[in-house]
């Protein structure tokens, strides 16, 4: 009855960079990760899930994870060369779509799920949160989260019964290759990738939001706190920063408020085209990505064709209703 | 304390007296700060830091964790930075612990950088057997730190000299490690209520004698003044010489007193084989050979760890006896 | 809040990239020829790390620095001609001829010294910035170590210290993958020494060392949060050696392939630099080759100096053991 096999993609990287001192956090560190996955694939386990396929990571934390299972599963690295970068982690997309799976935990912050769609646009996925900035990942307990994923590889719970596309920003870049945003796509002012954390609100100079969540993180914050959007309307929110309009007191990033100049505000629907000019950055989902040169042009795009979020708490509520984890007493002490 | 006119001796006991001289330097200088593990809250485990908390506060007395490389460094560095660290290393049997600091770090910063370095640190720390603590804080081990050139050490017995060495360590400007000893905390004896130093680098002749020289050090020093009254009935007049500074080591007057009095020993607490004495009799032999009438003695722990047990103890600690007898065999007595 | 590095500090960091390039060429050809004595330990390749710290930097904070040290001497303004003429063994150098490559200092500078011992800076460190908390004096210590050192106790202790003490330190583990000639990997169990911060009471940042500006924010981040009374960070650089432990060729060991060592001379932290510098007009080729060739002329200048400076004095053999006032 097995859909497919569940796969893993876990970012050595996630929740180290330099917003750790800014957001008053320390580093989350990869025996955690390692432990988080462990519990998560203990949650599969117990939905029956068997089948495994990971991304063969520099610090080998999904190999250390899997370690102590491997009597009782079956997994397999995905062939893609280790290279310490987010290129990884889209590299392990493509591969875990190719080799057929059913859904994917990705651990790590908004950037890691943002690489990850970018070799799987329209993946299933399982996010945990190990990362810094956190919009797109829920909190959600590893163990539930494995159980999520366990009932949708094995076919308890249809993928489209609790899962639909979210909104995304497709982004062209003249004579460069394109890219992605789930959140935001932010046009700054500065001129260097640098450490990618996005700390200066004065540097904003024009934003693209698939969904303003006031009660978020990020830039995302800043249109929710002045007309929110959710994940589940259509459209999206442009914001162009500079004097003449509101004042917004945002939390740009983790642990950090501050003032934000917005000139104005508007509704952006699917399919729209929005053209912007070097110089600047461009900055996914709270990291500075891609270095825009003087004169050079790129389009933001909202589309809704971006991967498929499992809703862990619907996943179990139908499980719970369809007896998954329910047998009847033989009237004997009965271990599973 | 420094503002008392009078310098009317008190009788303090040695660890007082220990005290005394900290609490005096950091009145004296601002840049002065103690360190150490359990010296702030509990007032040292031997009381030798006792309400230096209270009256400087926790800027200036502060407890360190249970990390002696990290204490050492941290002094080194303060050193080289412009304060003026009093360090303590609880047991010198932590050395083990810290070594690279003092020996790599500590002793030849100043020396590798051309002289570019100032490193004013004190280091305290607790030598000796004799209270049952065993083989791990029980030692003497100045040999160590003596064959370090960069570092001054010194070894006072006395409570006068261990407040006048603290003082001193602390005024010099070089790395100074101040070995005290932990059976003698009680030790009474008289002490000026003023600041002052045993100067660096200079011996003191506790008992003059005539033809007989010991030189002992640390503890050994009161064994060997009582070894000197035994000798008397067998018409030994024996000079006590104490160098309370091991290094820089004062040759001259040990050589002085052996060309008078031709014969000479040397006590101390450490194990004897490589001890400090074996410097001390070569310098003796090479410098005052032609006076010598017998060999030069030399006293110390046999080649063995410190023992624990009450009856063994005993036997590897040198004393007043041991030291007589060996006398009187080098002696031809 | 660390604002974007302007176009002078870009240009501070390029220079002190340049000067730590060419002066470590040319000291490895000439260790290498056998003109300079003993052993000298490269940092080509790391050059982002020194740079994009110590602009940060002023010459009242502190640093401690490692058996790889000309850099971040260098990078602190350490001065071409007394540095060469200490790698010469000169009475003009640094150290009168007494400390070497291994030793090499600059107290004014606050350069506490190379240090020949790994893992042996922290702890110093940690002393400075107690100093500079003690006298209030708003200055910060920076320290160096390797993912060697970061198995060393005396590196625990340090950062422990730190953490208890929050001082105003910033811990820059340059991990370039190697200790000595053992991999990572078989050092030890972690890949990001940046993990054991929280052991430390400490942030942990991981930061691309072969990227001068990333370097630049994130040690502006942890430098102010130290200076300002926030406390100690770890900030591990990923970077990468481009020579030997000790030397260019060194010991000829087959430790690493050839191809790990092209890999990541692709992402060299100078020509990054010169490609961005040069698309966003910071500066222009001809701007960066001027600054090559002053930075070879200096050199040219500072080997003559030290070709022509006395030998120390025997004389001098035993001066500086103490302190004598």
């Amino acid at each position: 009855m097995a859909i497919g096999p569940i796969g893993i993609a876990a970012n050595p990287a996630s929740g180290k960079d330099v917003r750790r001192l800014v957001a008053r956090a320390s580093v989350f560190d990869n025996q955690e990760k390692c432990a988080i996955i462990r519990r998560a694939v203990v949650g599969a386990m117990a939905a029956s899930a068997r089948e495994f396929r990971f991304l063969p990571d520099t610090h080998g934390i999904t190999e250390a994870a899997l370690e102590e299972f491997a009597t009782e599963l079956h997994f397999e690295p995905v062939d893609s060369p280790a290279t310490g970068s987010a290129l990884d982690t889209t590299r392990a997309a493509r591969g875990l779509k190719e080799a057929g799976c059913a859904v994917v935990i990705t651990l790590g912050g908004d950037g890691t799920n943002r690489a990850f769609a970018l070799g799987w646009h329209d993946a299933p996925l399982v996010p945990v949160s190990t990362g810094t900035n956190n919009v797109f990942p829920r909190f959600v307990e590893a163990t539930i989260a494995g159980a999520a994923a366990g009932l949708i590889a094995t076919g308890a719970v249809a993928l489209e019964e609790v899962a639909k596309p979210t909104k995304v920003i497709c982004v062209e870049i003249e004579d460069e290759k394109d890219d992605l945003a789930l959140i935001d796509a932010v046009l700054t002012r500065q001129r260097f990738v640098g450490s990618r954390a996005l700390l200066d609100a004065d540097q904003l100079q024009l934003a693209l939001l698939t969904r303003a969540e006031p009660s978020a993180v990020g830039v995302t914050a800043i249109g929710g706190l002045i007309q929110p959007v959710s994940e589940d309307a259509d459209h999206g929110l442009l914001l162009k920063m500079g004097e003449g309009g509101d004042i917004v007191y945002a939390p740009i990033a983790p642990g950090l408020y501050q003032d934000v100049s917005v000139r104005s505000v508007a509704a952006v629907s699917p399919g729209e085209r929005i053209e912007i000019r070097g110089p600047g950055v461009l900055a996914f989902d709270g990291e500075r990505e891609r270095i825009l040169k003087p004169g050079q042009k790129a389009w933001l795009r909202l589309e809704r064709n971006g991967p498929r979020v499992v809703d862990t708490q619907r996943t179990l509520e139908l499980a719970a209703c369809r007896g998954v984890f329910r047998r009847k007493s033989t009237g004997e002490t009965d271990a599973h | 304390m420094a503002e008392a006119q009078t310098t009317e001796a008190r009788t303090l006991p040695y660890v007082a007296a220990i005290t005394e001289g900290i609490r005096q330097v950091l009145l004296e200088q601002e840049n002065a700060f103690v360190a150490g593990e359990d010296v702030a809250g509990a007032g040292g485990v031997y009381g030798s830091f006792k309400g230096l908390l209270a009256e400087f506060g926790e800027r200036r007395v502060i407890d360190t964790p249970i990390s002696e490389a990290g204490i050492i460094g941290l002094g080194v560095g303060a050193a080289a930075t412009g304060c003026r660290p009093i360090i303590d290393l609880m047991f010198m049997d932590f050395l083990g612990e810290c070594m690279d600091e003092v020996a790599n770090q500590m002793a030849k910063m100043r020396f590798m950088f051309g002289g570019a370095a100032q490193l004013p640190i004190t280091v305290l720390t607790m030598a000796g057997a004799g209270l049952n603590l065993a083989a791990q804080h029980s030692q003497s081990l100045e040999a160590w730190l003596c064959h370090l050139p960069g570092l001054k050490v010194m070894m006072p017995a006395t409570p006068y000299d261990a407040k006048g060495s603290i003082i001193a360590a602390a005024r010099d400007s070089n790395p100074v490690f101040v070995i005290l000893n932990k059976m003698s905390l009680g030790l009474p004896g008289e002490v000026p209520e003023d600041p002052y130093e045993v100067p660096i680098g200079v011996a003191n002749i506790v008992r003059p004698g005539t033809n007989f020289t010991i030189v002992a050090f640390g503890r050994m020093l009161h064994e060997a003044l009582t070894a000197a009254e035994d000798l008397k009935a067998d018409g030994i007049d024996t000079e006590v010489i104490d160098p309370i500074t091991l290094q820089p080591f004062d040759t001259d007057t040990v050589i002085d007193s052996v060309k008078k009095t031709h014969r000479a020993m040397i006590v101390h607490e450490a194990v004897r084989f490589a001890g400090f004495g074996a410097e001390i009799a070569a310098q003796i032999q090479e410098l005052a050979f032609d006076y010598l009438d017998a060999p030069v003695a030399r006293v110390g722990a046999p080649f063995s760890p410190v023992p624990f047990s009450p009856g063994l103890e005993p036997h590897y600690v040198p004393n007043a006896k041991t030291i007589a007898a060996e006398a009187r065999r080098t002696l031809g007595l | 809040m660390t604002s974007q590095p302007n176009d002078d500090t870009l240009r501070d960091m390029h220079r002190r990239m340049v000067r730590i390039r060419h002066f470590e060429e040319t000291a490895g050809k000439m260790m290498e020829d056998g003109k300079i004595p003993g052993a000298l330990h490269l940092y080509v390749g790391q050059e982002a790390i020194a740079a994009g710290i110590m602009v940060h930097l002023a010459d009242t904070d502190q640093i401690t620095s490692t058996h790889r040290g000309h850099g971040h001497l260098i990078a602190k303004g350490g001065d071409f001609n007394r540095m060469y003429a200490e790698l010469f063994g000169k009475a003009t150098g640094y150290c009168k001829g007494k400390g070497g490559s291994m030793h090499i200092c600059d107290m004014d500078l606050g350069m506490l010294g190379a240090n020949g011992i790994v893992g042996a800076g922290p702890p110093i460190a940690v002393g400075a910035a107690f100093a500079n908390k003690f006298k209030d004096n708003g200055a910060v210590a920076v320290t160096f170590f390797g993912d060697g050192a970061s198995n060393e106790g005396s590196v625990h202790e340090a950062a422990n210290m730190a953490g208890l003490f929050k001082l105003p330190i910033v811990m820059v583990c340059e991990n370039n993958g190697y200790g000595e000639y053992t991999a990572q990997k078989n050092h030890q169990a972690i890949v990001d020494v940046a993990d054991r911060a929280a052991g430390y009471g400490m942030p942990g940042v991981v930061v691309d060392g072969m990227d001068v500006v990333a370097v630049y924010e994130a040690a502006g981040e942890a430098i102010d949060r130290a200076r300002s009374g926030g406390g100690p960070t770890l900030l591990e650089c990923k970077t990468y050696r481009y020579y030997d432990h000790v030397g260019v060729r060194g010991m000829g060991l087959s430790y690493r392939t050839d191809e790990e060592v092209m890999e990541w001379k692709k992402r060299d932290p100078i020509d990054l630099f010169e490609a961005r510098l040069s698309e966003q007009d910071i500066m222009s080729k001809d701007d960066m080759a001027a600054v090559h060739e002053t930075v070879k002329g200096e050199l040219d200048v500072a080997i003559q100096f030290a070709n022509d400076s006395p030998m120390p004095d025997p004389s001098t053999l035993l001066d500086d053991v103490y302190y004598v006032a």
